[in-house]
């Protein structure tokens, strides 16, 4: 049993399968609405270790180490003309599962984890990527509304098993 | 113009066909981009011969650090020893060919064998059998003669570079002037460059000389290709034609190009005095011209890209990139992609130009996202019969360009950056590898 009520359980939920909606019909601004003005968004660098040297995630690097204003700027770019990596898009879904949700340091903010497998092939392709990861999220309601202040994406893989990452997680 | 798919039979002919057409013509056969029976002679000619880029020093500074890299598919454990010798292990057990080291990056006195627990001090010395006497005689097994083989390993300013080939010819004579060029990037400040992380990995379906292709030469794609980083704002330059009026430049292994009118703007300010000091007159004739060397390869697949970022609230930060393409396949690729920045920037702006960096390089960066979309979309066309026998156009420049007669530095040089000396360059020295046995 999560330390937060059943109706904020179930309010959490919905809030992570509209995101991967958006995500998946690659509604980016829509998104960004969801995200809070200091939200910090981080994929940090995994290399595999000896069990006894840690998890070989590494601090203070990363394939992702976005604020609000890069996030825009990414975003920004994909609606231009010329975004070759993404026009034509990559079909994605993003499968979210093993939501976690415990009560975070401040009122009103949750800590969430989630499970997420993501789908992703390209044009006329026959082969497809998968990326799968763990998600710990801060969750913030703001004026009534969850927003995502903070999301840190431990991927599964020490190398990034796709030809880049023009897509969120 | 029609073109019929000519029968070429294996591999040599259709190099040497290759060849000719492009010494002849600078026209390109692109079955060299996807060919099996080309890449696995690429293997033996120029993987298992060339000076292959491994490592940076500052990756295991303290004795006992190593890291794990490859040639090709050649696994080797890059370690400091406790004398502080850095040395290549191949990373194979003598007993069965386990790997002794299964970790990417690590600390270690010892590689003890899993299969069978032999173990081997990082120095590559074979020091423990387990049953040694039993199972080997009264004798024992000379364990002297069975270490960890060492690599040929060569520095030059903190890159570590290792031959497969024991007969190659030693690594500075391997670089001559290209130390020239090199020097631009890596001797900005005494304090010397740290590697920040690790490097970035990722694996896609391209061939590997794409992106060497790409960066010792090809400033013409930034305008077209990049110009939504551009546009957007995150490349902090007047238009996506920022390369044109620059100078290319080649010599030995080595060519890139040169941005015009990017001075050390974009760098923290006490490095053009240091710059200054490490550098010699002819680079600061250079530096005097307001260029800004920016993107270069040395074959056969590292790369090399100075570049301008900004984040919101800084002046426009440079930073550094180092890349090697790694083969895997004739049409997939591991990019390695390695930030470094000088050791004595002030931390803020070390945190800026890393960002900068992560925002457009790398697997997510908004230029190199772009580049890995068009080498994989070449890579697939070029598998096709036809494919194979209509030749690419590598003719930029050729037929108006003069070289410059002042340049101030070794090899040659010409007057602007949309041309293809550079990559005829590239191709022409992997004819030279590729089509003769004694190189």
């Amino acid at each position: 049993m999560s330390a937060v009520s059943e109706t904020i359980l179930r309010e959490i939920e919905a809030f992570l399968y509209r995101e991967a909606e958006l995500l998946d019909e690659r509604q980016y601004n829509e998104w960004l609405a969801l995200l809070s003005e200091d939200v910090q968004y981080e994929l940090p660098q995994r290399v595999t270790r000896e069990r006894s040297q840690g998890e070989g995630i590494l601090d203070g690097t990363g394939h992702f180490l976005e604020n609000q204003w890069t996030l825009r700027k990414r975003i920004e770019r994909l609606a231009t003309e010329y975004a070759w990596a993404e026009d034509p898009p990559s079909r994605t879904r993003h499968f979210v599962t093993n939501i976690r949700v415990a009560p975070g340091e401040q009122q009103d903010e949750y800590l969430v984890r989630s499970n997420v497998l993501v789908y992703r092939t390209r044009g006329d392709d026959p082969t497809y990527d998968v990326l799968s990861a763990e998600r710990s999220d801060v969750l913030r309601r703001v004026d009534g509304s969850l927003r995502l202040a903070r999301r840190r994406v431990l991927l599964d893989h020490s190398i990034v098993l796709t030809r880049n990452l023009a897509i969120f997680l | 113009m029609t073109v019929t798919a000519q029968r070429v039979h294996g591999p040599e002919e259709y190099l040497a066909t290759a060849q000719e057409k492009f010494l002849q013509r600078a026209y390109l056969l692109p079955g060299l981009f996807s060919d099996p029976e080309i890449f696995r002679l690429e293997k033996e000619r120029i993987f298992a011969r060339a000076w292959h880029f491994v490592a940076h020093e500052s990756e295991i500074p303290r004795p006992g650090d190593y890291v794990v890299r490859y040639v090709a598919d050649d696994p080797l454990i890059i370690v400091r020893t406790e004398s502080g010798e850095i040395r290549a292990l191949y990373n194979m057990c003598r007993h069965r060919g386990m790997q002794v080291c299964r970790a990417e990056a690590g600390n270690a006195a010892f590689f003890r064998c899993p299969y069978h627990g032999w173990t081997y001090k990082n120095t590559g010395e074979l020091i423990g059998v387990p049953f040694h006497r039993e199972v080997y005689g009264a004798e024992g097994l000379q364990r002297g003669e069975w270490p960890l083989i060492s690599v040929r390993l060569e520095s030059y300013e903190g890159l570590l570079f290792a031959n497969l080939d024991p007969e190659a010819i030693p690594l500075r004579e391997y670089l001559g002037e290209a130390t020239f060029y090199l020097d631009f990037y890596l001797k900005k400040s005494t304090a010397g460059l740290e590697v920040r992380g690790a490097p970035d990995r990722w694996i896609f379906p391209a061939n590997w000389k794409l992106g060497a292709d790409n960066f010792i030469g090809d400033a013409y794609h930034t305008a077209f290709t990049h110009r939504s980083t551009v546009e957007v704002g995150i490349l902090p330059v007047p238009d996506a034609n920022f390369h044109k009026d620059g100078p290319q430049a080649i010599v030995g292994p080595w060519a890139g190009g040169y941005v015009p009118n990017l001075p050390y703007a974009a760098l923290y300010p006490h490095l053009v005095g240091t710059m200054r000091a490490n550098l010699t007159p002819a680079h600061h004739a250079i530096m005097d011209h307001d260029l800004w060397q920016s993107h270069s390869t040395l074959f056969p697949n590292v790369s090399f890209l100075n570049a301008p970022g900004i984040m919101p609230g800084t002046a426009p930060v440079a930073y550094f990139t180092l890349r090697v393409w790694r083969p895997l396949g004739p049409d997939r690729m591991e990019i390695w992609s390695w930030y470094l920045v000088e050791r004595d920037a002030p931390e803020e702006w070390k945190e800026a130009s890393y960002r900068a960096y992560v925002l457009q390089f790398g697997t997510s960066g908004t230029l190199e996202q772009d580049d890995t979309e068009n080498w994989s979309s070449i890579t697939k066309v070029a598998k096709g019969q036809l494919a194979r026998t209509i030749p690419l156009n590598y003719r930029m420049g050729l037929d108006h360009l003069q070289p410059l007669t002042d340049w101030p530095g070794p090899g040659q040089a010409y007057p602007v950056d949309y041309t293809e000396y550079a990559q005829r360059h590239f191709w022409t020295t992997y004819f030279e590898w590729m089509c003769s046995n004694s190189r």
